[in-house]
């Protein structure tokens, strides 16, 4: 099976990477303690089972007998251990370290066992475990991780192991013999690296890769205009892991007046924007979790689009049209901002002109801004110099957003960057990572989503759809998509012989 | 002749410098660095392994400090490692202690980049010289205003639309041609005579449209020259002696107005190397250009310092050999006449 | 500008034509406001995507904005980043020029050094790094154009001094004490404008390539605004289904680059028509 990436990883451990396009691959080739099924619950991976003491603050986790990695060496608990030591080893400089520097000791009281013990209960340990990509000891004792040709030429434990590695041209991984879960289906993966997003899509056009991402465009317009294109390729459709919104910066004015927030909030039509961005493809949302999971409050609805009442808030605020430009004023000042948003995301940059069309019908005069990612990050976002901005969140499977919205978060650098401080959202936050009970950890997200979107510091402009479209030949893919996506269980697709690409090609 | 050359090459030495001072400059406007990309905007990265990654790398030091440390390396050849692919060597291999040889990412990219722009410009050279001379001998005629116009056209097509038009017609229409990559996922198993034309097929739609880009300037290059001889005494003086027409055109005149073209091919190669970015970029090569637009999205310093160097010294080894060829080919240079 | 340079100029049917193209092309983006149907920035929803009718002569975009408003206005700004782009450059360009071929010695050694170490770094990669390191702008994109491109026009006008410095009309300014200042403002410079008018126009097509280029690796104009570099850079995602989308922002890039370098190599014929391009 071929598929395609549009850049290449910085390194196949995923701990020093860090990039969706090292995951991509190390997914296929590492295992995790546990794992997420289909339907989104905890189970073991590695782990044949794992408990929790009754202070919460213990967790053993027993090993499935007879592990091996890839070249025949046994997988035991001193791997696990090995791993969370290089995770947390500030040589390593671990952009995941602070999830595991919790941890205040680990231990392996046999091969099979691993146990890990807090200081204090932390409910998204266990999410944290299905993180950790388990490395063998046995190769990298001693290495620096970061320069380490393991890096290039790992060996792991699950379905697929590296194959080849042509730098900028593709990557291959064949069929495990050893993996530790039975064997895959498919007998190789190929990812091609090709940048350009258009050259992409020929190739996808001239059956030359077998699946690709797409864009609403090419989703629901070029591809079912195309009669071939639609014999040969299935269209997969699933609510993204993420979310798109319009975040303040509540150290400016006016956007400390959470009635401005409100009034934007009120004059943005969420509607439009998907249907004219996503041609329909994504959904209104009111809380910054995955519609439909338990996490979301489903008593919240999104703020409806209603200009009348933003002028009103805005009026209340003090902004008025005193010289009759069409542009409010307060204190004789235009209320005129700055929409900033990183480049190559065409769907932030369509948003941001709907979102200028509709706040000038306000009496807001808006300019927007693409910047590319990286001094996006480092000269705007970072240094807080930014009024008001259009970025997305992913979303975790664990509810815990501390990170982003507590008020200790505000370092430069760090993610409440918009400079959001309220007691009673950092009161619940801190709740919410010290419950484990579940059904309270529910409540308590819920109570914090509702108090999030009464306060209005970002404005959900929608969810996302994440759109696929994969060949035909591909077969024993599940639809409907279960909660866990597209790519759930794909050691399970298989290609039929006849269907099968022709290895020795003629020309 | 010796003295002249030693000069040369003593020369590059400030000029090297000069060039790394410009490039050292240009880097220090990036207010971001290394730990600003996707990596660091994970929900989860915190701000001390940030920090960490700094101090790696030097980053906290003074600028002059970080300069110094630059230059006292690149007089030894070595441009560092990567930052953003944390192991790779920027310029040349190097070997650990257990011998695991890790290739440079220069190293990688050049040989790609360069076998491009040499194929390209053979192709160039070989369309542009019968243009030239065709156009020269027609003056004003209609040969010479269409060979005009078609190479204007050429040259004022932006690439990356030509690019995508052919890349959809001869790959996706017709499967003519490969449409990205440079090798065949089969390539391995391919006989050696398959593997270089594989290869070749690859690179057919890369090598062309860049030529038919920069055939205009050449093509004019040489109609000039060949105009400019063509009006000189000895070759008034050949034809006046009966020599037979073609001859004088081709063996004659056509040496003389070939010679500064030499010089041309030397200036050229900064433009070749720049305009590689969009092309490699459309069809999925990993050479210079590439690496060079990726660790400029990357921030990634010392990729970028390493290839805006080995460009630049590129170019001036390609201008010394371009003034080299033309003192051996012009006798009066030769013996140190003329040339400034 | 000699006008009888200017009538030999015409005389060349190509650059005659090139001549048109550029007339037509202003004046089109000029009078933007006048020709285009629609404002260009106008969305609408219900018309994404449309092929070229009659409602709309070159179709709509993803945001069913009409393409050819777009492509008025986005002629503006094209055209105006290559005019300040090469004006930027050509003063540059004069000046180091003019200081190289006036004083000569180390003052050009200095400067021809500078010239010698610009031209052998690859200057895409520099435009490149400037623009992604700062941000894109016009503005930025003009400077940074400008910034690179420079080292030409020094060659050519330290080359016309350097000449015109033995001539009799300036020797004799010499003796007569002339300033410096006033003899190259008032001798030396006009007398040199001929070939820095024909290399500004070639310079302008060079820019606005350029700039499309930029706006193919996501470093050109910013949105909203059009430019034909970003129109192309849209279009060129849907190349196969929504052809007008590239197909007019390309042609028009083509045929505006065709008609500089038509004029500009007419006019360098009719200077001197046996010189070569040797820049």
């Amino acid at each position: 099976m071929i598929s395609s990436m549009s850049a290449e990883p910085s390194s196949l451990i995923y701990m020093v990477a860090g990039e969706s396009a090292s995951a991509s691959i190390t997914s296929n080739i590492f295992n995790s303690l546990l794992k997420y099924n289909k339907d989104l619950d905890l189970e073991g991976e590695l782990a044949e089972k794992w408990e929790i003491s009754k202070d919460q603050k213990t967790i053993t986790f027993t090993l499935k007998p007879n592990l091996k990695w890839a070249d025949g060496k046994p997988l035991t608990s001193a791997d696990v251990l090995f791993t969370w030591q290089a995770v947390i080893n500030p040589q390593t400089a671990s952009p995941y370290a602070s999830d595991y520097a919790l941890v205040k000791q680990a231990e392996t009281p046999d091969e099979r066992t691993f146990r890990v013990t807090y200081d204090q209960a932390y409910a998204p340990a266990l999410d944290s475990w299905a993180g950790l990509q388990v490395l063998p000891k046995h190769l990298l004792e001693g290495q620096d991780l970061h320069s380490t040709t393991f890096a290039r030429e790992p060996v792991g434990s699950s379905y697929y192991r590296l194959g080849d590695w042509k730098h900028g041209e593709n990557i291959t991984l064949t069929r495990n013999p050893n993996s530790v879960l039975g064997p895959a289906n498919i007998e190789k993966l190929v990812t091609r690296i090709i940048p350009d997003n258009s050259a992409q899509f020929l190739e996808l056009m001239a059956d030359n890769i077998d699946s690709m991402g797409l864009d609403p465009i090419k989703y629901s317009r070029i591809i079912p205009a195309r009669p071939e294109l639609k014999k040969r390729l299935n269209l997969y459709k699933e609510l993204g892991n993420s979310y798109t919104y319009l975040g303040f910066n509540l150290k400016h004015k006016p956007f400390d007046d959470v009635r401005v927030r409100k009034a934007i909030n009120y004059a943005i039509d969420k509607q439009e924007i998907i249907d004219g961005v996503y041609l329909g493809l994504g959904i209104n949302i009111a809380s910054p979790y995955k519609p439909g999971t338990r996490w979301s409050n489903p008593d919240l609805m999104p703020y409806p689009y209603n200009p009348a009442k933003a002028k009103a808030l805005l009026k209340e605020a003090g902004f008025v049209d005193t010289d009759g430009d069409g542009i409010l004023e307060r204190d004789s000042k235009p209320f005129t901002f700055e929409i900033i948003t990183n480049n190559g995301n065409k769907e932030r940059e369509k948003t941001a002109i709907f979102i200028q069309r509709r706040l000038k019908e306000i009496g807001i005069d808006v300019s927007i801004r693409s910047i590319e990612w990286a001094s996006f990050i480092s000269r705007f976002i970072k240094t807080g110099d930014f009024d008001v901005v259009i970025l997305g969140w992913g979303l975790g499977l664990d509810p815990d957003q501390f990170n982003i919205w507590h008020s200790s978060q505000q370092k430069p650098g760090q993610f409440n960057f918009i400079g959001y401080n309220n007691p009673s959202v950092d009161r619940l936050l801190e709740q919410g990572r010290t419950e484990l009970d579940p059904d309270k950890r529910m409540k308590i997200y819920h109570k914090f989503a509702k108090v999030l979107l009464e306060d209005s510091p970002v404005v959900y402009l929608s969810a996302g759809y994440g759109l696929t479209a994969i060949h035909k030949r591909i077969q024993g893919i599940i639809n409907p998509i279960p909660p866990a996506g597209v790519g759930y269980d794909s050691q399970k697709w298989y290609i039929p012989e006849p269907l099968r690409r022709n290895e020795i090609s003629t020309n | 002749m010796l003295k002249y050359l030693i000069k040369r090459v003593l020369w590059m030495i400030p000029m090297l410098v000069g060039i790394s001072l410009i490039s050292f400059f240009i880097m220090h406007l990036a207010p971001g660095d290394i730990t600003n990309n996707e990596a660091a905007f994970n929900p989860k990265a915190s701000e001390e392994s940030r920090q960490k990654l700094r101090e790696m790398y030097n980053l906290d030091k003074p600028v002059i400090v970080q300069y110094g440390l630059w230059l006292k390396r690149m007089a030894t050849l070595d441009f560092g490692n990567s930052f953003a692919s944390h192991q790779k060597p920027v310029f040349w291999q190097k070997t650990d202690k257990e011998g695991n040889v890790t290739k440079g990412m220069i190293q990688e990219a050049l040989p790609i980049t360069l076998l491009i722009n040499v194929l390209g410009l053979v192709i160039t050279l070989t369309l542009a010289i019968p243009l030239g001379v065709i156009a020269a001998r027609n003056h004003m005629g209609w040969q010479d205003k269409s060979i005009t116009l078609f190479n204007f056209i050429g040259f004022s097509i932006p690439g990356f639309w030509l690019s995508l038009l052919l890349m959809y017609w001869l790959g996706v229409v017709n499967d003519w041609l490969p449409i990205s990559g440079i090798h065949s996922l089969n390539y391995e198993s391919l006989s050696t005579w398959g593997k270089i034309k594989d290869t070749l097929s690859h690179l057919m739609m890369p090598v062309i449209i860049p030529s038919i880009t920069g055939l205009a300037g050449i093509t004019l290059f040489i109609k000039n020259g060949m105009l400019d001889v063509l009006q000189q005494d000895y070759i008034t003086t050949a034809r006046a002696k009966g020599l037979n027409e073609h001859r004088v055109v081709y063996t004659h005149a056509l040496r003389n107005a070939l010679l500064p073209l030499i010089t041309i091919i030397g200036l050229s190669i900064p433009g070749l190397i720049g305009g590689s970015v969009i092309a490699e970029t459309i069809f999925a090569i990993p050479g210079m250009g590439k690496l060079f637009y990726d660790a400029v999205l990357m921030r990634d310093f010392p990729v970028v310092m390493g290839v805006l160097t080995i460009g630049a010294a590129l170019t001036l080894i390609g201008n010394l050999l371009a003034d080299i060829a033309y003192a051996w080919a012009d006798p009066r240079v030769r013996r140190g006449v003329v040339r400034n | 500008m000699n006008f009888d340079l200017f009538k030999k100029t015409l005389a060349n049917p190509l650059a005659l034509a090139g001549f048109i193209i550029i007339l037509c092309i202003l004046m089109l983006a000029l009078f933007a406001p006048v020709f285009s149907p629609y404002d260009p920035n106008e969305i609408d929803v219900k018309s994404i995507l449309l092929a070229p009718s009659s409602m709309h002569w070159m179709g709509t975009d993803g945001l069913g904005r009409d393409v050819f408003s777009r492509m008025l206005y986005g002629g503006r700004v094209s055209l105006l980043v290559g005019l300040v782009a090469v004006g930027i450059s050509t003063a540059i360009g004069i000046v180091l020029g003019a200081l190289a071929g006036y004083y000569r010695g180390w003052v050009d050694t200095l400067i021809m050094r500078l010239v010698d170490i610009m031209l052998s770094i690859p200057s895409f990669f520099l435009i490149l790094a400037v623009i992604a390191f700062l941000t894109p702008s016009i503005i930025n994109i003009m400077i940074v154009i400008g910034l690179t491109s420079w080292m030409g026009v020094t060659r050519l006008v330290r080359a016309e001094f350097l000449s015109l410095n033995e001539r009799e009309f300036v020797l004799a300014s010499r003796t007569l004490g002339a300033e410096d200042f006033r003899l190259i403002f008032t001798h030396l410079l006009p007398n040199s404008l001929t070939p820095i008018i024909v290399s500004s126009v070639l310079g302008v097509a060079s820019a606005v390539l350029l700039e499309s280029g930029l706006s193919f690796l996501g470093l050109g104009v910013q949105p909203p605004q059009a430019s034909w570099g970003n129109i192309l850079t849209d279009g060129k995602e849907y190349i196969q289904f929504a052809w007008w989308l590239s197909l007019f922002p390309g042609l028009s890039i083509l045929v505006t680059v065709l008609g500089y370098n038509l004029l500009g190599e007419g006019l360098r014929d009719a200077l001197d028509p046996r010189s070569g391009s040797n820049k």
